[in-house]
């Protein structure tokens, strides 16, 4: 297996795999462009091309050399020692905090910025590790207040309402209160 | 020029609204630059509704300070926080945060307010000076070839820096360049790799993919340090670098200003490509390349250096020909059609009192930068002594919004999400985030040049031979790659 380690094979088998979905999808935009005769899949399928050849590339430079940095690399300081996971609860830890923002993003449709914010901030200090309950409440309202007065009535901007009960109706609420605010000011 | 100029600034500050516009573009500018998480595009997506009540003038120019403040204000979070405020600071952060980490931040925040107010100014005078000859010669010699080319080179150059080996750097960029292609072609109008959704049809929007890759993956990256106990806050420090220490790079900050300037001035190019290209010759140039990356002092004035260079250049093909170098001067182009005017060389000719207002402002801002700057670099620092726990939601809320903002779908918010949990996961591996980034924005510009370009010359590549820049960019760019290759096969790995 030379220098081989399974990040590199899962690597490798992960670029081949978006590049076989990719150019199995593009066949369904195959169409011609009467005034460019290289149509809508040929820059993409050269993409594909090259990512599958260098992807090999990346394999045989791993299976001989290893995942080591190259001498002389620009930037790469930073990734040369990934951390290493010594327990099942450092893998729940970090699974928490890259879904926690990613569920956030899917309830914004239904629950909306006014509601869904407050929570959202709380859990993520949560997830960080953060346990002070007088810490979690007082910053979470300090940041919501800095957002809100920001966003909402300095700059105005249109932010998510939501569109399920009760959420839509605190969203409405709130901007109804900074409207009759702004006709009083 | 002179008399234009002055009547440019005695318009600028003999009225004092527009005087209130210019002081809060600058204060915004640095300010939405310089929050972790928002940028100077989420102020001006919000700002573009009201510009319709402002003069054309007044519009445009607040628009144009923004731009220029807005540059150096994404290099500090760059700086600080690892977190490239645009991602024309993307190149700042690869040796500004390894100096926060050693306790250098007050010189590379420093480095950045001078040489992005030298970078700028040198800019905003050969703006002046050389807007019509300039725009004359871009008409003559840059066509679709030679944008295509510079692209090419642009993309090489990017390659090479950035991953954890030459192969993660190709495989980077070609990510970039494949996310690009998800929407419409842009010769036919064809529908690509929008898997069903219809909000795809337009494409991945740049800020959330930018928030994502950048701000959101670093979070992830700092938060995975605090699961592991790994964490360790940014050391503080305030010390600016002594008048030594920044003479001894006055060559790479003239040749970042001739790099950012020739890349401004190109249709579709911009800042982004400058500041690779300025980082990237302040390598190639260096007796020490292994210490770029490490905390070197020169790879941030050269990276700072070129996109504020970039900034007057890329006013020019939008001021002359109507055409956007970035996104920025796109919504500068919305602002001129609110007030039913149509960027272009006729701008000269029926309001020269705008074209000069505008120049004139750009000039101040970026003196402003250094000013400003410099007072506000002090206060700018205490940012890293609030602790992440606090500082990590409010990040995530604040690229959330500004997301959201730019076209109003919830969707850019799961986007942006999702690059951050793929930017987290390839960082771990060693893929380059700014290669990412580079071939996103330049990706579809290469291929809408690549297609116009082919076009032009019948789809004989000889022809593109034919013409000397494309020739001197396409060579350069090969060579570029064949010495990357060279490295990737006979270069041993780090020892450690």
């Amino acid at each position: 297996m030379g220098k081989l380690s399974k990040p590199d094979i899962f690597e490798a088998a992960f670029w081949l795999l978006l590049v076989v979905v990719f150019f199995t999808v593009s066949f369904s935009f195959n169409q011609p462009i009467e005034i460019y005769k290289f149509g809508a899949t040929g820059w993409p399928r050269v993409i594909l091309f090259l990512m599958a050849l260098i992807a090999l590339g990346n394999f045989y430079h791993a299976y001989t050399k290893g995942s080591k940095a190259q001498e002389g690399r620009v930037g790469a300081k930073e990734n040369d020692d990934p951390i290493k996971y010594t327990s099942m609860g450092q893998y729940i830890k970090t699974g928490t905090i890259l879904i926690l923002p990613l569920l956030y993003g899917l309830s914004l449709k239904p629950v909306g910025f006014y509601s869904g914010t407050p929570i959202f901030i709380a859990f993520i200090m949560m997830a960080w590790g953060e346990r002070r309950v007088k810490f979690i409440l007082t910053n979470t309202l300090l940041i919501y207040s800095i957002l809100i007065g920001l966003f909402m009535v300095v700059l105005n901007a249109p932010l998510p309402q939501g569109n399920m009960s009760p959420f839509y109706d605190i969203s409405a609420f709130m901007l109804k209160t900074k409207t009759q605010l702004d006709q009083m000011f | 020029m002179i008399e234009n100029f002055l009547a440019g600034t005695a318009t600028l500050f003999g009225d004092p609204f527009t005087i209130g516009i210019f002081i809060f573009g600058v204060l915004g500018g640095m300010l939405f630059g310089a929050i972790p998480g928002v940028s100077m595009l989420t102020l001006a997506a919000i700002l573009l509704p009201f510009t319709a009540d402002l003069s054309p003038a007044q519009g445009v120019m607040l628009f144009a300070v923004i731009y220029c403040t807005g540059t150096y204000g994404g290099a500090i979070t760059a700086i600080l926080f690892n977190i490239p405020g645009a991602p024309e600071n993307a190149p700042t952060a690869f040796d500004g945060y390894p100096m926060t980490q050693k306790g250098m931040a007050g010189k590379a925040v420093g480095a950045a307010v001078l040489c992005s107010a030298i970078g700028g100014v040198a800019s905003a005078i050969v703006m002046m000076s050389a807007t019509e000859p300039l725009a004359q010669w871009a008409i003559m010699n840059i066509g679709p070839p030679e944008i295509f080319a510079l692209v090419f080179f642009g993309l090489a150059v990017a390659s090479s820096v950035g991953g954890r080996t030459i192969w993660k750097g190709w495989l980077s960029v070609l990510l970039g360049l494949l996310i690009a292609t998800i929407g419409q072609d842009p010769v036919g109008g064809i529908n690509r790799f929008n898997f069903g959704y219809s909000d795809l049809a337009a494409g991945i929007a740049f800020v959330p993919a930018i928030l994502g890759f950048f701000a959101v993956s670093e979070i992830f990256i700092q938060a995975e340090k605090n699961v592991s106990g790994k964490y360790s806050a940014p050391k503080f420090n305030v010390d600016f670098p002594s008048f030594f220490e920044l003479w001894v790079h006055k060559i790479a900050v003239v040749r970042s200003i001739l790099v950012g300037f020739f890349c401004g001035i190109l249709p579709g190019i911009g800042a982004t490509l400058a500041a690779f290209m300025g980082y990237g010759e302040a390598v190639r140039w260096s007796k020490n390349k292994s210490e770029f990356g490490t905390g070197k002092l020169e790879g941030v004035i050269s990276s700072e250096t070129a996109n504020n260079a970039a900034t007057g250049a890329a006013m020019i093909p939008l001021l002359a020909l109507g055409l956007p170098g970035g996104a920025l001067t796109a919504m500068m182009v919305a602002v001129f059609q609110m007030h039913d005017l149509e960027p272009g060389p006729l701008v000269f000719y029926n309001s020269p009192e705008l074209i000069w207002i505008v120049f004139a402002a750009m000039f101040y801002a970026n003196l402003s930068i250094l000013f400003v700057g410099l007072i506000e670099t002090k206060t700018i620092l205490y940012l890293l002594k609030i602790p992440f726990q606090f500082l990590a939601p409010m990040i995530l809320m604040l690229a959330s919004i500004g997301a959201y903002i730019s076209r109003g779908l919830v969707l850019d918010v799961i986007v942006m999400f999702i690059a951050g949990i793929i930017g987290f996961l390839l960082r771990r591996s060693g893929y380059s985030i700014p290669g990412i980034v580079l071939g996103l924005i330049l990706g579809k510009i290469g291929e809408q040049n690549f297609a116009q370009g082919m076009q032009m010359v019948h789809y004989d590549l000889g022809t593109y031979f034919s013409r000397p820049i494309c020739t001197i960019l396409i060579v350069a760019g090969v060579l570029t790659l064949l010495k990357s290759l060279h490295s990737a096969f006979f270069q041993k790995p780090k020892v450690t």
